[in-house]
């Protein structure tokens, strides 16, 4: 195994996946999702093209229930369709698994890039949104986040999502694997299992039982929460403004940070690393420190939706926003942005 | 830190060139990340590969102004305007459009003549892959049709 | 866990053909001695009132999704024996598409089909296999087409070694024999689908026989018989 290699974000999946124990895709081929399906492919590994993403879904379901480790790449309208499948796994608890990588939206949009699909992937179905979303700035956040999806979902049974998007899966950039070396595996285990007899539903009677069945999945997820949201704080010790992006514009973010530390700016960037649950106690931790606060993202405001919700108190911090919905963000542009507020 | 922008139009070989020099500089051990532009957008469009290359960590790999941008053809050169700054040096086809004539470069080898002027620029700017280039540029095209043009073309473009 | 038929768990209304549908897939996968190795799953209809009635692993999908999940389930566990249950909208109209696809792809599932001609849960609307000229809440004007014939449509795509046939809840040899073959069709690696005349006497608004004539005169335009 080399341990520095030269490759694309979809090989980099399909090397997690591999990674992670691995034995199974479902999949629909949709751009910028496609290569990570016929990486799959090629890696001999097995896997089915169904008919359309929502067979993908559901399959993906029948197959965890089984105690398969399986996963599925999709992107915009094939995110839509697979939220019916992933509405069931969210009330029956599966593992179900899903790289998602983002694309403009709404409709067909663009089949490049975006930051639209947060919205989705955190609430999509018709429930709570007691799922884990992860958000990869770079290929080897992308190879540890699809590494600890696989572990977290069979670990706390709540679906799982790693956000990307067409940049980072098409990048192609140097990832150093020696530092996974010590990544275990979580097993997978059948949900239903041959000598048992379980009968189990996904539709309620009586609203009080599924009230009941909300409120003790409630508890699991809070306690899956406390271990796993995580958030990265950058140069934010004595930051006067604080920038807050996920993803590869988090990554711009953080390069702005570097180039306007090297001017004396005081800047400091806090990155979610999970969407789902936020990482409250590091949102809420940095923003006591400052008085100003940029929330950049390529959508209309799907991230700061979620950051304003995790705020505890935000008396006396102002927000402004960077705003570009579908398009990338540069270093420069979220400088030049900093550079004017006062 | 080098940035690098190559643009042509889909067709011209760009994606070629581009791996060429981005493997090459990876098994020189230097960090370096590469994107291209899109599948809808290549189809009788342009064709983009936006290269940057460092001795330290690359925290993010686009950029909006290049150190270097080839431009093959029109389009390219309208779509890569944006990217052009006052130190950007640029490599534009029609200011070698003599140059190529004399050496009776081949039009399907224009990819691979510019593709050895760059790696001359790199050796210039402290980064010498050529070894590594050249072995890459053999094994990819030398079982494949016009080998000679192309090692020609390889050849005028490194001097 | 109880290992018997948990009748107090029967939701069906009564005269609804489910129970014997159901009663005797449990004969037939204890004759052929699968049952523990068995799971059942249940589309969003009526038939996912069937989710604690037998004593094995029973999971509800989602409307039209049952196909593809015990197909999934299938792939991952060979050994299995996985069956589908769902009625003529969920495996004709919202779930046609993945139907379609295990025949064509000749997944080793079975899939049972209790068709009773309306979207029975959601109170009688039209449904695939809803008669030319019934009149139901969505076509007051009654229906135009011709009822849909699905397994006429699987033998389309299956392959030949599939096993497709039509039975009815009162064709009591048929009924369990074809069931069996249905499963033996699984075990030998081959898609299997079974559509099953049902009654519904709460919308068909029949009482008595009345349930009875109708489910029989089902069997002039849907017919028996293996194809």
């Amino acid at each position: 195994m080399n341990k520095k290699q030269f490759l694309t974000g979809s090989e980099v999946v399909v090397r997690g996946a591999i990674d992670a124990g691995t034995s199974m895709m479902y999949g629909y081929p949709i751009t910028p999702g496609t290569e990570v399906f016929t990486g799959w492919v090629g890696s001999g590994k097995k896997y089915l093209q169904t008919e359309d993403e929502i067979a993908a879904g559901f399959a993906m379901c029948g197959a965890v229930i089984a105690g398969q480790k399986t996963f599925t790449a999709t992107a915009g309208p094939g995110h839509v369709l697979m939220q019916d499948g992933l509405s069931m796994a969210e009330g029956m608890r599966l593992p179900f698994v899903a790289v998602v990588a983002q694309r403009g939206g709404p409709s067909s949009g663009t089949v490049i890039y975006s930051q639209q699909e947060v919205t989705l992937a955190v609430y999509g179905g018709n429930g709570e949104g007691m799922r884990l979303v992860y958000s990869a700035s770079n290929l080897e956040e992308l190879y540890l986040l699809t590494r600890l999806a696989f572990n977290n979902a069979w670990k706390y049974r709540f679906p799982t999502i790693v956000l990307t998007d067409g940049y980072l899966l098409k990048t192609k950039g140097v990832v150093d694997f020696s530092k996974f070396e010590k990544l275990e595996n979580v097993k997978p285990y059948p949900l239903v299992k041959e000598g048992e007899i379980k009968h189990w539903r996904n539709i309620f009677t009586f609203e009080e039982e599924l009230f009941e069945e909300i409120e003790k999945t409630k508890v699991d997820f809070d306690k899956m929460s406390v271990e796993v949201a995580e958030s990265e704080e950058y140069e934010t010790e004595d930051a006067e403004i604080l920038i807050i992006a996920h993803g590869i514009v988090g990554a711009a973010a953080k390069l702005a940070v570097q180039k306007l530390r090297i001017e004396n700016k005081k800047v400091g960037l806090w990155r979610p690393i999970t969407l789902r649950p936020l990482d409250n106690e590091g949102l809420n931790k940095n923003l006591n420190k400052v008085k100003k606060v940029l929330i950049v993202e390529s959508s209309l405001g799907q991230l700061s939706k979620l950051v304003k919700d995790g705020i505890k108190d935000c008396a006396n911090v102002s927000f402004e926003y960077l705003q570009k919905p579908a398009v990338g963000i540069e270093a420069e542009e979220i400088m030049d942005k900093i550079l004017k507020i006062k | 830190m080098l940035k690098i922008l190559l643009a042509g139009d889909g067709g011209q070989g760009i994606q070629l060139i581009s791996k060429i020099l981005s493997d090459s500089v990876f098994e020189n051990g230097f960090n370096i990340t590469q994107i291209p532009n899109y599948g809808l957008e290549q189809r009788g469009g342009v064709s983009l590969s936006f290269i940057k290359i460092s001795e330290d960590e690359i925290v993010y790999p686009k950029f909006s102004q290049a150190d270097m941008v080839l431009v093959l053809s029109d389009q390219a050169r309208e779509r890569t305007k944006n990217y052009i700054g006052d130190k950007t040096e640029k490599i534009d086809i029609l200011d070698f459009k003599d140059l190529l004539k004399e050496n009776n470069i081949l039009l399907t080898s224009f990819n691979i003549f510019f593709l050895g002027l760059i790696l001359k620029k790199l050796k210039e700017n402290k980064i010498d892959i050529l070894e590594n280039a050249s072995n890459l540029l053999e094994k990819k095209l030398s079982t494949k049709p016009n080998w000679e043009e192309n090692k020609k073309a390889f050849e005028v473009g490194l001097k | 866990m109880n290992k018997e038929i948990n009748n107090s768990a029967c939701k069906f209304c009564p005269g609804c053909g489910y129970p014997i549908v159901l009663m005797t897939l449990e004969k037939v996968l204890s004759d052929l001695g699968v049952k523990e190795k068995s799971v059942l799953g249940l589309d969003i209809g009526c038939s996912l009132l069937a989710w604690n009635f037998l004593p094995i692993n029973t999971f509800q999908t989602h409307h039209g999704r049952v196909t593809p999940t015990i197909m999934g389930f299938k792939r991952a566990k060979k050994d299995s024996t996985v069956i589908g249950l769902t009625g003529d909208g969920g495996a004709y109209a919202i779930g046609l598409q993945s139907l379609l696809w295990a025949a064509r792809r000749d997944e080793p599932v079975t899939i049972l089909v209790v068709n009773n001609t309306v979207y029975a849960m959601t109170g009688g609307q039209t449904a695939p296999t809803t008669l030319k000229g019934q009149k139901t809440d969505t076509t007051p004007q009654g229906v135009e087409a011709e009822p849909l014939d699905g397994i006429k449509l699987l033998r389309e795509v299956a392959s030949e070694k599939a096993f497709l046939a039509r039975t009815a809840v009162n064709d009591i040899g048929n009924l369990k024999s074809y069931i069996e073959k249905a499963i033996e069709t699984q075990k030998s690696g081959h898609f299997a689908c079974v559509e099953i005349l049902s009654m519904c006497p709460t919308n068909w608004k029949t009482k008595g026989v009345d349930t009875i004539n109708k489910l029989n005169s089902l069997k002039e335009v849907f017919k028996l018989g293996i194809f």
